[in-house]
């Protein structure tokens, strides 16, 4: 039976006078070794990591732009092949305006990004002529999806030759550290595709699903690009609605349509309904309350009506239902569907809390408004 | 030990206007919520589509 208790650590390790030279030199060449090339080992187990998530970006940005070209020649029906033009959309940039000096930066950053908007809209459309728009704002979120994972690609791809070309480990290391997150991101975005393709509700749609039901049997007008209102009475208050149109894809311009409904009619309270990104830990598809303008995006939206909101002293009181990335972009779940209905329980509660009979609510559902009408 | 895959089936749910009653069915190319669909099996009345949705299944 061996003793655990009466070992000779000396003989164990080597260390007696009559060690061997081998076992002392197999003790000393790994630590000569990870003293001079330690960085090196390094970065060759964790270069093979990240080659790996390369391959999979690599793998998403060709499925996305082998679903946009099938879907534009299956759909729109172009008279010549798409696909030279569709490649050289997704190489397409867009150079932020300097902001060395930030005074009116805001006007500028929303010209170059409508400009693009615009040209992206005119030059898809040019493909055949006779697409309706539904089809259209679907084509255009596809052609964004494939730019998206196109340039994460890219980036990830130029920092990953970057370091390997310089033998720099510390360079790769901020890269180790975001690449969990981008993959996360690029597989939500890879699985929207299919979403968008059938024309399914997203996450992201829960505010215009909210306002759009209650648009129901009232008279719909365009207020702003890809932007309806509608008008109806509740309880003694008259309630302006607004969201973007669907059940085409897109967020519309709720800026633009505050800044006109304003200009007409001032109204004493402004309730937006939006999704928010969940924290870890959260639970999916539960709602929360707060002031401020409640909407994604660059910020051009949000400065906007908070500019309006600001200048004519509107309160702005917002519903949020909280989700991950990947719930917002995709199919939505059964659990956010089925907060709709509290949701509009808790705007009529909201809307009695903070105005009194006469007075007016200005309640815009912001999102994507895919496969959602109104 | 290791997560089984799940897939997402879309579904819609309808609703009569008129006795409300509830149809749930696998989600069809076309729909989109508050379209007007069939005549009620019921009452006669008109089905609106309420909710668009999925529901992961395990493979």
């Amino acid at each position: 039976m061996v003793n655990f208790t009466n070992f000779d650590f000396d003989q164990l390790f080597g260390f007696s006078d009559d060690s061997n030279p081998l076992l002392m030199l197999i003790w000393i060449l790994p630590i000569i070794l990870f003293v001079f090339y330690g960085q090196r080992i390094q970065l060759l187990v964790t270069s093979g990591e990240i080659k790996k998530g390369i391959k999979k970006l690599d793998g998403y940005r060709t499925e996305a732009r082998t679903e946009l070209i099938d879907y534009v020649k299956k759909n729109m029906n172009p008279k010549e092949d798409p696909t030279k033009k569709i490649d050289r959309f997704l190489d397409y940039f867009t150079i932020m305006p300097v902001d060395m000096d930030p005074n009116g930066i805001v006007e500028k950053v929303r010209h170059i990004v409508r400009a693009r908007e615009d040209y992206s809209r005119n030059h898809v459309k040019s493909l055949s002529p006779e697409t309706d728009e539904i089809e259209l704002s679907k084509v255009i979120t596809l052609l964004e999806i494939a730019t998206s994972l196109h340039m994460i690609y890219k980036i990830i791809n130029h920092m990953y030759l970057t370091a390997k070309k310089q033998n720099n480990y510390p360079l790769i290391l901020p890269l180790q550290m975001i690449l969990p997150f981008i993959m996360e991101e690029a597989e939500a975005i890879t699985k929207a595709i299919p979403v968008f393709k059938l024309g399914q509700p997203v996450g992201d749609g829960i505010g215009p699903m909210v306002v759009g039901k209650m648009m129901q049997n009232t008279k719909k007008e365009l207020v702003a690009f890809q932007t309806v209102v509608s008008e109806k009475e509740y309880d003694g208050r008259k309630l302006v609605l607004l969201k973007p149109e669907g059940p085409g894809s897109t967020v519309g311009r709720p800026g633009d349509a505050v800044e006109t409904i304003i200009a007409k009619n001032k109204p004493d309270i402004i309730i937006m309904v939006d999704a928010a990104l969940k924290m870890e830990g959260e639970d999916s598809a539960i709602t929360a309350q707060g002031f401020g303008v409640a909407i994604g995006g660059i910020g051009i939206e949000r400065f906007q009506i908070e500019d309006i909101a600001t200048k004519n002293n509107i309160p702005i009181f917002a519903i949020v239902i909280k989700q991950s990335i990947k719930e917002a972009i995709t199919l939505m779940t059964k659990e956010i569907a089925n907060q709709a209905e509290n949701v509009r329980s808790q705007v009529h509660e909201m809307i009695h809390e903070n105005t009194k009979t006469g007075q007016s609510v200005l309640l815009i559902g912001v999102g994507n408004t895919i496969g959602i009408s109104q | 030990m290791f997560s089984k895959e799940k897939i997402v089936i879309a579904y819609t749910t309808e609703n009569c206007k008129s006795c409300n009653m509830e149809r749930k069915r696998k989600f069809k190319e076309g729909d989109y919520l508050f379209a007007e669909t069939f005549k009620c099996n019921s009452c006669e009345g008109t089905m609106q589509i309420e909710k668009i949705f999925g529901e992961p299944i395990e493979k």
